[in-house]
C-alpha cells in the first residue's frame, strides 16, 4: 500500500483507538461498502424514514408546550379574537405555540405535513414492493412488519389530530367511539376503558398524549430499526439486467456514493415539507374553535389516511342493522368500522402466503418481478387500489358534491356502485394491459423495436424497419422468471390410474383451481430466440399467430 | 404542415401537445361555462324608505309582471310557487335582493346572483307587497346593516364617499358591537354549521339541494335568512335567537370570515383536509418521488 492512500495520523490514532476497542474496522468495512441497487422507487420507504425523523424533531419541540389537559381555562393568550372564550388547556396551549412560541407555527405546520407526506410514502413504497413482488421469500417477514407499520400510523395520525381539542379534532374522537360502540358485547367496555367512563369526558386527551408521544412512536421507532436490520441483512432486491442475479447485487457501495445521495434526499425531503408548511395553511385549529360537545359542522373530514374509513361509513347501507333480543347490532358502523379495513389489512398482510401457497414457490427472490410479468398480482393490486380509492373518495362526498354540483345521495350510489364495480373492471384492465406488454416484450425479442424508419421495398410494399435491442433489454427479455406453480406439474392421475389424492379434497382442490387462475394467459417468452421474427417483413408469416403487428 | 412533420418526433413533442390541449380546454371552458354567480352584494340603504320615495302603482306592476305568474295575484300561491302572504317583508327583501327571486326555474334551487332589478323597484316591490298582500311575516330589520351603496344611486362623487362612509361606519360599529366570542360561536356552531360549514363556505345538503356560502351575505341579509328560513333553511325567530344574540352570531362568522390566514399565503379555500390530503399528495410527494427520480437519473448516467 502506497503512503498516500493513508488516513491521516490523527485519523488513524482515533480509528485504531476504537477498532482496539470495538474490533469494528472489519464489520465497518463491510457495511460501509454494502452495494445498494439504483432506482428512484428503492427511495420510495427512504421518504418515510426521512418523515418519521422529522415528526419525530418537531414532536419534540411541540411536546415542550403542550399541555394535555382538559382543564378549562378562560383563554387569555395572544390571539385576539378568541380572547374571554373557555377553552381546554390543550386547546389553548396549542393556540400558544402558535401565537406566542417562536417558530411555533411553523413547526405545528411542519409536523401536520410530515405527517401526511409519512403516511402517503408508505403507501407508495408499499405499492412498489407490492407490485414488484419484493415480499416474496426471504422477505415475508420485512412484508408483514411494513404492514404493522401502515396501521400503526394510521392510528397514531388519528390520536395526534385528535390531540389540540379543536372542533375536527373533537368530530373525530365522536365517530372513533362509535366504531367502538359498534362491537357487539365488548364494545361499551373498551369505550369506558379508553375514555374512562361512559361518556368521552377529561381523561382522553391525556391518554391519546401518552398513545400518540410515547406508546406508538416506541412502537414504531422498533418496528422501522427491524425493518432496516432485515432490509440490511437480506440486502435490497432489484431490477433485473445482466449480472443481476438472485445471488448477486448490482449498485453503488453505501459509501461514499450511496450515503450522499441518501443524506442528500433527507434535505430535500425536510426542504418540501418545510416549504408546504411556510406557504400552504394547514388545519388551523385557531380559525375552527375549540370543540364543545354541541358544536358541529358539514364539510370536516379526517386526514388523508383516515378518509377511506370514513368513506366506507359513508357509503355502506344500515339495511342489515338487526337487534336481537333487543340488543342493537349496528351493522352499518361495525362493518364498515371495523370489518372494511380488516379486510384491507388482512389481505395486505396474507398476500405473500396465499401466493407462496398458489405456487408452492419456496425459492430466495431477490430480483424483483417486472409487474407485467405477474399479470393476476398486477391485477389484484390494481384492484385493491381501485377499492381503496374509491372508498377513499366517498369518504370526501359531501366537498365532491358541493364542489361539482352533484346531488349528495346520487354521490351516495354512484360510489355504493363503484366500490364493487371498479375493483372488477381494474382487475380486468390491469391484467389486459399486462398481457399486452408482455406481448410486446414477445415482439421485441423475435423482431428488434421498431426503429420509425420507413423503407419502400422493390416491389412496392412499405415496410417499417426493426432494430436491434440493446443486450440489457434481451437480457431481461430472455430471462422472463417462468409462471407457474407446483400445483399445475403433479399429475392428476399416477401411473396406476389413481387419481391424486390431493386435489381431490377440497383445499387441494380449490389450489389447484387458483394456480390456473394466476397462470393462465401468460405469454411464454420461452420458446423464443431472439431475432428469429421476419423483422425485415411487414406481412404476418403462415403459421405464426403470435407475430402480430 | 412541413414544419410540423419536421418536429412531431422532437422529444418534447408529446409534452407540447399535452400543454396545447390542456389549455384549450382550460380555456374553452372558461370561454363556454357560466359566469360565476359573484354577487356584488346590493341591498338598499339603510334607512326605512320614506312614504314618499315610493311607488306603490309601480310595485304592483312589478309585482304582476315578475312574481305572480308563480306566486299568483294575491300571493296565495300557485303549483310553481308558494302561499307568500305570509312571508313577510325580510323574506321579500332577502330572496330579491339576493337575486334569488325572481326564480328562472322553479323546481331547483337558486345560487345567489346579481339582483335583477333596481333597488327603487325592489323598494316599490315591498311597498306594494306591505301594501296589498302581506298578511303577516318578519320585518325587514333596516338597523341591521346591509350592503355598501351603489355608485349609481348617487349623483355626485362626493355624496356617495359619505355615504360610503356611513355605510362602513355603521357596519363596523354593528360587528364591534358584539363582544361575547363564545356564546357568537356556540350560536353559529351549533345551529348554523352543520350545513353552512365551520367557515360559512357551504356545504351539501340531502337531495341535491346545499347550503350556500355566505361570504358575500351581508349582516342583514343574515339576519334576514335566520328570521324568514328560506328554502330548507330552518327559521330562527328572534324569539328563538334574540336580536343582540343574532348580532353576536353575524359578528362571529363576519369576524372569522375576515380573519387573515396565519399559516400562509395559501388557505386552499379554506376547504380543510380533503384539499390538505391533495396538496399533500400531488404538491408534496409528488415534488420529493421527482426529486428521487432525478437523483438517481444522474446517478445512472455515471455508472
Amino acid at each position: 500500500m502506497s503512503k498516500t492512500t493513508q488516513a491521516p495520523k490523527a485519523l488513524r490514532g482515533v480509528g485504531n483507538f476504537i477498532d482496539d476497542r470495538f474490533h469494528l474496522a472489519k464489520t465497518g468495512e463491510k457495511n460501509l461498502r454494502k452495494v445498494f441497487p439504483n432506482h428512484w422507487s428503492f427511495m420510495l420507504g427512504e421518504i418515510a424514514l426521512y418523515s418519521f425523523i422529522i415528526l419525530l424533531v418537531s414532536g419534540v419541540f411541540l411536546t415542550l408546550w403542550f399541555k394535555p389537559s382538559m382543564l378549562e381555562v378562560v383563554y387569555d393568550g395572544a390571539y385576539e379574537r378568541l380572547q374571554g372564550v373557555p377553552m381546554s388547556e390543550a386547546y389553548a396551549s396549542t393556540l400558544y405555540i402558535d401565537f406566542e412560541v417562536r417558530g411555533g407555527f411553523l413547526v405545528r405546520q411542519i409536523h401536520h405535513w410530515a405527517a401526511l407526506i409519512f403516511v402517503a410514502s408508505l403507501v407508495v413504497h408499499m405499492l412498489r414492493v407490492f407490485f414488484t413482488g419484493a415480499f416474496r421469500k426471504p422477505r415475508e417477514i420485512n412484508w408483514l412488519i411494513g404492514v404493522a407499520i401502515f396501521g400503526l400510523a394510521m392510528v397514531e395520525g388519528l390520536f395526534g389530530y385528535s390531540l389540540p381539542d379543536d372542533l375536527p379534532s373533537g368530530m373525530g374522537v365522536r365517530i372513533l367511539q362509535g366504531v367502538m360502540l359498534a362491537l357487539p358485547l365488548v364494545g361499551p367496555y373498551i369505550s369506558m376503558f379508553l375514555f374512562g367512563g361512559e361518556f368521552p369526558g377529561e381523561d382522553i386527551i391525556t391518554r391519546l398524549y401518552m398513545l400518540h408521544v410515547l406508546l406508538i412512536p416506541a412502537l414504531l421507532l422498533g418496528l422501522i430499526v427491524a425493518h432496516f436490520m432485515i432490509l440490511w441483512h437480506q440486502k435490497h432486491t432489484q431490477y433485473p439486467g445482466t449480472g443481476r442475479t438472485d445471488k448477486t447485487v448490482v449498485g453503488t457501495p453505501m459509501y461514499p456514493a450511496f450515503a450522499v445521495k441518501a443524506g442528500g434526499f433527507f434535505f430535500f425531503t425536510f426542504a418540501v415539507t418545510a416549504g408546504l408548511s411556510g406557504f400552504v395553511q394547514i388545519n388551523p385549529i385557531h380559525l375552527f374553535g375549540p370543540f364543545t360537545p354541541t358544536s358541529i359542522t358539514s364539510g370536516l373530514q379526517p386526514d388523508w389516511y383516515m378518509g377511506f374509513m370514513e368513506g366506507s361509513l359513508r357509503i355502506f347501507p344500515n339495511w342489515f342493522d338487526i337487534a336481537p333480543f333487543g340488543y342493537a347490532i349496528p351493522t352499518a358502523v361495525l362493518v364498515p368500522g371495523l370489518i372494511v379495513p380488516g379486510l384491507i389489512f388482512g389481505g395486505l398482510a396474507l398476500w405473500p402466503f396465499i401466493e407462496q401457497w398458489i405456487t408452492g414457490d419456496k425459492r430466495a427472490r431477490n430480483v424483483a418481478d417486472r409487474p407485467r410479468n405477474a399479470p393476476v398480482r398486477t391485477g389484484v393490486g390494481v384492484a385493491g387500489i381501485t377499492f381503496y380509492g374509491v372508498l377513499w373518495l366517498a369518504g370526501s362526498n359531501d366537498i365532491l358534491s358541493e364542489t361539482f354540483s352533484i346531488d349528495l345521495y346520487l354521490t351516495t350510489y354512484i360510489f355504493r356502485v363503484l366500490a364493487i364495480v371498479g375493483p372488477i373492471l381494474g382487475y380486468i384492465i390491469a391484467k389486459r394491459i399486462c398481457l399486452g406488454l408482455q406481448r410486446r416484450d414477445r415482439e421485441t425479442l423475435e423482431h428488434g423495436y421498431e426503429s420509425g424508419t420507413i423503407q419502400q421495398l422493390p416491389s412496392g410494399e412499405f415496410i417499417e424497419v426493426h432494430k436491434r435491442s440493446s443486450d440489457e433489454t434481451i437480457h431481461v427479455l430472455e430471462n422472463k422468471p417462468p409462471l407457474t406453480s407446483t400445483a399445475l406439474s403433479e399429475p392428476e392421475v399416477d401411473d396406476k390410474g389413481v387419481e391424486n389424492p390431493k386435489t381431490r379434497k377440497g383445499p387441494g382442490k380449490l389450489r389447484l383451481a387458483l394456480a390456473r387462475w394466476y397462470t393462465k394467459d401468460n405469454v411464454s417468452l420461452d420458446d423464443v430466440e431472439p431475432y428469429s421474427g421476419h423483422h425485415l417483413h411487414h406481412s404476418v408469416p403462415e403459421g405464426e399467430k403470435e407475430a402480430t403487428h | 404542415m412541413k414544419w410540423i412533420t419536421a418536429r412531431r418526433r422532437h422529444p418534447l413533442a408529446g409534452y407540447v401537445v399535452v400543454i396545447l390541449a390542456l389549455a384549450l380546454f382550460g380555456v374553452g371552458y372558461a370561454a363556454l361555462a357560466p359566469t360565476a354567480d359573484q354577487a356584488e352584494a346590493q341591498t338598499l340603504a339603510a334607512e326605512v324608505p320614506s312614504p314618499d320615495d315610493v311607488d306603490v302603482a309601480a310595485g304592483e306592476d312589478i309585482f304582476n309582471q315578475t312574481c305572480a305568474s308563480c306566486h299568483n295575484y294575491d300571493g296565495g300561491g300557485s303549483d310553481t310557487g308558494p302561499d307568500i302572504r305570509n312571508s313577510g317583508a325580510a323574506s321579500v327583501n332577502f330572496q330579491v335582493s339576493t337575486g334569488r327571486m325572481p326564480s328562472m326555474d322553479p323546481d331547483s334551487q337558486m345560487p345567489r346572483r346579481p339582483m335583477v332589478m333596481s333597488e327603487q323597484d325592489l323598494a316599490n316591490l315591498i311597498a306594494y307587497y306591505n301594501e296589498e298582500i302581506r298578511e303577516g311575516g318578519p320585518d325587514i330589520p333596516y338597523e341591521v346593516p346591509g350592503g355598501p351603496p351603489q355608485r349609481e344611486n348617487f349623483e355626485d362623487d362626493a355624496s356617495y364617499e359619505a355615504a360610503m362612509e356611513e355605510h362602513e361606519a355603521d357596519f363596523e360599529a354593528y360587528i364591534e358591537g358584539a363582544d361575547d366570542t363564545d356564546m357568537g360561536m356556540k350560536l353559529y356552531l351549533t345551529n348554523c354549521a352543520h350545513c353552512h360549514g365551520w367557515s360559512g363556505g357551504g356545504g351539501a345538503l340531502t337531495d341535491g339541494r346545499w347550503a350556500p356560502e355566505i361570504h358575500d351575505a351581508t349582516p342583514r341579509e343574515i339576519y334576514e335568512a335566520m328570521v324568514s328560513g328560506p328554502g330548507a333553511m330552518p327559521m330562527f325567530s328572534d324569539t328563538v335567537i334574540e336580536p343582540e344574540e343574532k348580532q353576536e352570531l353575524i359578528s362571529y362568522v363576519k369576524k372569522l370570515q375576515a380573519e387573515p390566514n396565519a399559516g400562509g399565503i395559501f388557505d386552499l379555500n379554506r376547504v380543510g383536509q380533503v384539499a390538505e390530503g391533495f396538496i399533500g399528495w400531488v404538491v408534496g410527494l409528488s415534488l420529493i418521488i421527482a426529486c428521487a427520480i432525478w437523483i438517481t437519473a444522474k446517478q445512472r448516467a455515471h455508472d
